[in-house]
């Protein structure tokens, strides 16, 4: 009868499905004082002392091998159930986070200008921007172009009223002279220097021009520099702009300012994979007249100087088309940077 | 400028395997910038000479023909065309299948494909000049007549560029390269490079003297008034000359370099100012009053002097311009322009040629005055060599005396003449030039290539002493800078190499407002969600007064773009608002900010020149930020957080301080705020006023902050510090309560903060108006956290410190706690 309490509780313990069956069939045989199986061990304190020993050590075998499969099947069921409630818990994972958090943007000009300030930074340059409604003297008279000279028409040139010796700068380099007199003390220092900033031409706006753009430029003046020396200073701004080498040539060209002067062009292939130069950058050694200027002694000290377009860059590095899109502030155009 | 090969070989011949391409290259690297280089004949390609064999009527139109032309292939082709001037026998310009043309001379080139006209196959055209860009080569009256080639010596077949003698080759040389270089604006200076560069010899330019008159003398006078303006000028009278079409060999040199030929005269001049760069003119003498003898004035012109040119425009001139003039009358323009009243015309037998050097500042200064630009000015701004003056007046008598048989010098040849400035001999170390290049150039190699340009030079103990040549003496070359730019330049730049040069490694000094700048942009767009925006300085008068912004204190520019937008910002918030305005048609949110320079006239800035004196209008970095979303009621918290908390993380302690009713009509007023750093204002918060949004055409509420970031920067400090970690537990406390709306919630949490050390922390958690609140109240609920340093606080401590609290939130703000 034992054995068959045993199989029978096994076959129900087989055939449940869930947790709380399983526990009902349990409450059945095991409940304190109902469950069939509790009752066989109460009717042991019946028996006598012999037969208590023999069905006592029987019926504990008996227990051990039901409880046990007891907590097997507990096992298994809670298996079942977490795989269940796994599957259930199955989300799309490629969704995203709601409510959409947005994100601002920083203008592409801001950012191709924060590349160019940290390579000229790291090699030793400090970098500074100054007044964009500027003197003519800091515009035009420090860098060695006369009264005369066709960059100072009106049409070139925004000029203020009622102050005809002030205008918006026309380039950055209104910045040479302001910063070699502000950090050479008295023309005993060298310097190197880089200022990008916002300059100003008295232009018709299209796609190629806009009044107001961005120019970078830098300068470094010590005892000895070189036109080798120009070539090498820019190669390693490129080089760590680019990631690579960039092979570059240098061509006659002329800007009052430096003396000899250059156009830098860089080698690139085009998209039929044709080599090309393309105008980089106009450069080089700083004229007399501006080191004198700016207080050096013209005979023991030299200069270089480079600049380029700012905004030239921005709309390469992106393949902006238009350049109009850079004061657009239109949120179409922003959101993609 | 356009320089053509053929000319050049009249001056310097080339090796031979030295191609277009490589020339231009090498006028590149070492002269002037070379654009493009055009084959002349592959501008005609598949433009050839035919000849028309049958002329019959066309069935389905009177005034198309359908002709049998010979292309010199083996079939006759057969085009339809309207021609008015086609005959049998006819050579003629064909266009085949497959060339480029222009529809009756006008838009983009199409390519020609076989094609039915009204019925009837046509394979080509037969081409009308201005449809093949030969219009300057064969003016025509009538846009349907065709070109004649006549008794051309060609044969049926050849290319139309090879059969006329347009078998050029065209270099484009970019005139920017050249503005500091006279010599070069003519085909000579570029052949003298060219010499140089390739080590060739260069033909002298010496062109026939001019005959002596010894009979039947005219007489020429010139009356220079003013020698700084005129340093030169030459002149002499012709006669005999028969006007007419030029002889083709010099249509196709004008037409090489890209000038209409016009008449013999006329052309003669412009081919003298292409060879050599030098400006010419000619007068026909029966239009000039001519009291007995010939009289030339170059005089200012009288102010307010009227004057038709030859491009039959009015110019009203003024007293600072110089013209020519005949005693009488003005007949040209200085340097830029002749008039139409001493025009050449068929009629012309006597004429005045006119060689001068003209002051370059002056003759640009008239240009840009008056609006033009001519060939002439172009090349007296460049300031001219005198010597030229002589050479092209010589060259135009020679070239007259050849092209018309009768004509013959019946003047004097007058020359009136400054004594010519000799320049400077350049003194040049060679270390010096071998300082500034950079590498070692041997001497011999250096004199070789100063030799060649033209210059003089002798060599003492390493010391060079260098003559300048006329043509590079008048600006051009003046320093020892000067001279190193040649040795370079000839050299070849691309076998100077590169090094790095020797500096001190110490790293640049900081700056600081840049450092404030970039962090504030990282913070404000990927922690805030604000979007960079770049506006112009400029502003709008009309926008301004739409907002109700005084313009009475604004910079204005002499010379705006456009007059709608001529005031320089005071500030940058309102081009923000037109962007907001622009952007929120199209957005739900719109919040943006720009970092930019103001310009304040009545604060002073940087100094205007280094040595003292005036300075420059103050010119402040601002940030502004502004923010306008669908549906938020009060934008002013969103701009007040983000400035707050922004200069937090910049380790600046700001505040927002009430400062009452602004009188600002354009701002909310009762929402505005002045943003504190101790006693110092460093900016504003404000929400527009919702009547002044509606004008500006904004949907949605608008806040903005404006911030003076140079005076923000000098806040900036860098000690923060760490606090221990608590080691004890705290104990924390809500409190809520109802106060008059007017309680700020700055001076509950001071309050608070103030009733004993202990407090630690307090944060408002949440306010409320409306239901269950009385009118003109407010509930207001704060989180408090009390905690001690140095033991465990216990909750009968804590509450003892929270039921001052609360009194004093009932004594000092009437507050009513609930419970």
């Amino acid at each position: 009868m034992q054995n068959t309490i045993q199989h029978k509780f096994e076959k129900e313990i087989i055939q449940v499905q869930t947790r709380d069956e399983l526990e009902a069939v349990y409450q059945t045989y095991f409940a304190r004082k109902s469950g069939s199986f509790s009752k066989l061990m109460q009717g042991l304190k019946d028996l006598s002392k012999d037969e208590r020993k023999l069905y006592g050590k029987a019926l504990n075998d008996m227990k051990m091998k039901m409880e046990k499969a007891y907590d097997s099947k507990k096992a298994e069921l809670n298996k079942v159930e977490l795989s269940a409630q796994i599957a259930k818990e199955h989300i799309d994972v490629t969704q995203p986070k709601l409510p959409v958090k947005e994100r601002g943007h920083i203008h592409p000009r801001t950012q191709v200008r924060w590349q160019l300030e940290d390579v000229m930074s790291s090699m030793g340059f400090i970098v500074e921007d100054g007044p964009e409604l500027e003197s003519d003297y800091y515009v035009f008279d420090t860098l060695n172009i006369p009264s005369y000279h066709p960059a100072r028409d009106t049409q070139d040139t925004f000029y203020i009223k009622n102050h005809p010796d002030w205008t918006m700068r026309s380039h950055v380099s209104n910045m040479q002279v302001r910063l070699m007199h502000k950090y050479n003390e008295n023309g005993t220092k060298p310097i190197r220097a880089a200022y990008p900033g916002r300059t100003f031409r008295n232009e018709a706006t299209d796609a190629t021009h806009e009044h107001t753009f961005y120019q970078f430029e830098a300068l470094m003046v010590d005892r000895h520099i070189t036109i080798a020396n120009l070539v090498g200073v820019i190669k390693e701004l490129l080089h760590a702009l680019y990631k690579r080498n960039i092979e570059v040539r240098l061509r006659p060209s002329y800007f009052p300012f430096v003396e000899p002067g250059f156009e830098l062009d860089i080698k690139y292939v085009d998209t039929n994979k044709n080599e090309k130069w393309m105008e980089m950058l106009g450069c080089g050694l700083m004229h007399p007249n501006v080191l004198k200027a700016a207080g050096y002694d013209s005979h023991k000290w030299n200069g270089l100087a480079f600049g380029m377009g700012l905004d030239r860059l921005v709309l390469l590095k992106y393949g902006i088309e238009d350049i109009r899109f850079l004061m657009s502030c239109d949120l179409r155009f922003l959101k993609q940077f | 400028m356009l320089i053509s090969k053929k000319w050049l070989h009249d001056f310097v011949s080339l090796p031979d395997n030295v191609s277009a391409s490589q020339l231009a290259d090498c006028l590149t690297m070492h002269t002037v910038e070379i654009e493009g280089v055009q084959e002349q004949v592959k501008e005609f390609y598949n433009i050839v000479v035919g000849v028309i064999q049958t002329v019959l009527p066309h069935e389905n139109a009177n005034r198309l023909r359908v002709c049998g032309i010979d292309i010199g292939e083996s079939e006759i082709v057969q085009i339809v065309c309207g021609g008015s001037n086609l005959q049998e026998g006819q050579k003629v310009v064909i266009a085949k299948v497959g060339s480029s043309v222009k529809w009756h001379g006008e838009g983009q080139p199409t390519i020609l494909e076989k094609i039915k006209i009204r019925g009837v196959d046509s394979y080509g055209m037969i081409c009308a000049s201005s449809e093949v860009g030969l219009e300057d080569y064969y003016p025509t009256e009538d846009e349907r007549e065709i070109i004649d080639l006549g008794d051309i010596d060609a044969p049926a077949g050849m290319n139309i560029g090879e059969a006329l003698g347009l078998d050029d080759t065209i270099f484009d040389v970019d005139n920017k390269s050249m503005t500091h270089r006279p010599d070069l604006w003519g085909q000579y200076g570029i052949a003298r490079e060219i010499s140089a560069l390739y080590k060739q010899p260069l033909k002298q330019y010496h062109p026939a003297s001019i005959p002596q008159v010894s009979v039947d003398k005219q007489q020429l006078h010139v009356d220079v008034q003013d020698t700084e303006f005129c340093r030169r000028y030459m002149g002499v009278i012709i006669d005999g000359i028969v006007v007419e079409q030029s002889p083709t060999w010099l249509r196709q040199r004008l037409f090489a370099v890209g000038l209409s030929p016009i008449n013999n005269i006329v052309d003669i001049t412009n081919f003298v100012m292409m060879e050599i760069g030098q400006p010419m003119h000619a007068f026909d003498k029966a239009q000039l009053t001519v009291d007995k003898d010939v009289q030339i004035i170059i005089r200012k012109a009288k102010k307010g002097e009227k004057f038709t040119l030859l491009n039959g425009k009015k110019y009203i001139l003024t007293s600072d311009m110089f013209v020519i003039g005949d005693g009488k009358k003005a007949v040209a323009i200085a340097g830029i322009m002749g008039g139409k009243n001493s025009e050449i015309s068929n009629k012309t037998k006597t004429i005045i040629f006119e060689s001068a050097n003209f002051n370059p500042i002056s003759v640009r200064k008239t240009a840009v005055a008056l609006g033009i630009r001519t060939d002439s000015s172009t090349r007296f701004e460049k300031s001219l060599d005198s010597v030229n003056t002589e050479l092209a007046l010589k060259r135009a008598v020679e070239l007259t005396l050849q092209l018309c048989p009768n004509a013959h010098v019946v003047s004097d040849i007058v020359d009136v003449k400054q004594k010519q400035q000799i320049p400077k001999q350049i003194v040049v170390p060679l270390d010096f030039l071998a300082s500034k290049i950079g590498v070692h150039v041997d001497i011999k190699v250096i004199l070789d290539i100063l030799h060649r340009l033209g210059f003089g030079v002798k060599e003492k103990k390493d010391i060079l002493y260098v003559d300048v040549p006329s043509w590079r003496a008048t600006k051009d070359i003046s320093i020892p800078e000067d001279i190193v730019e040649e040795v370079a330049r000839m050299y070849g730049y691309d076998i100077i190499g590169m090094s790095l040069p020797v500096a001190s490694i110490a790293p640049p000094i900081d700056n600081t407002l840049r450092e404030l700048q970039r962090r504030a942009k990282i913070m404000l767009a990927y922690e805030y969600a604000y979007t960079e925006v770049y506006n112009y300085s400029f502003e709008s008068p009309e926008w301004l007064q739409q907002i109700g912004i005084d313009t009475s204190k604004h910079i204005e520019l002499d010379n705006p773009i456009a007059k709608d937008r001529k005031l320089l910002r005071r500030q940058l918030m309102p081009n923000l608002l037109e962007n907001v305005e622009k952007n929120s048609h199209r957005f739900e949110v719109v919040r943006l900010f720009e970092i930019g320079k103001v310009f304040l006239t009545e604060q002073s800035g940087e100094l205007a020149r280094d040595d003292g004196g005036v300075c420059l209008p103050r010119q402040d970095t601002h940030l502004a930020i502004v923010s306008a979303t669908k549906d938020v009621d009060v934008p002013f918290y969103d701009v007040s957080h983000v400035c707050i908390t922004l200069c937090k993380q910049l380790s600046i302690s700001v505040f927002v301080k009430d400062v009452g009713v602004p009188d600002i009509s354009f701002f909310h007023a009762g929402r505005y705020a002045n943003i504190m750093v101790g006693d110092v204002c460093i900016g504003y918060i404000a929400e527009i006023h919702p009547a002044t949004q509606k004008v500006l055409g904004i949907p949605y509420r608008t806040a903005v902050a404006e911030i003076n970031l140079n005076i923000l920067v000098n806040h900036i400090s860098d000690n923060s510090c760490y606090r221990s970690v608590p080691s004890f537990p705290a104990v924390e406390r809500d409190v809520a309560f109802i106060v008059d709306l007017s309680v700020h919630h700055a001076d509950i949490v001071l309050a608070i903060e103030n009733v004993d050390s202990l407090v630690e922390s307090v944060v408002l958690f949440d306010v409320y108006e409306g239901k269950a609140v009385p009118k003109q109240k407010k509930s207001m609920a704060y989180h408090i956290v009390y905690r001690a340093q140095d033991k465990t606080l216990t909750s009968e401590d804590a509450q003892k410190i929270h039921s001052k609290v609360i009194k004093i939130l009932e004594k000092k703000f009437k507050a009513r706690v609930r419970v």
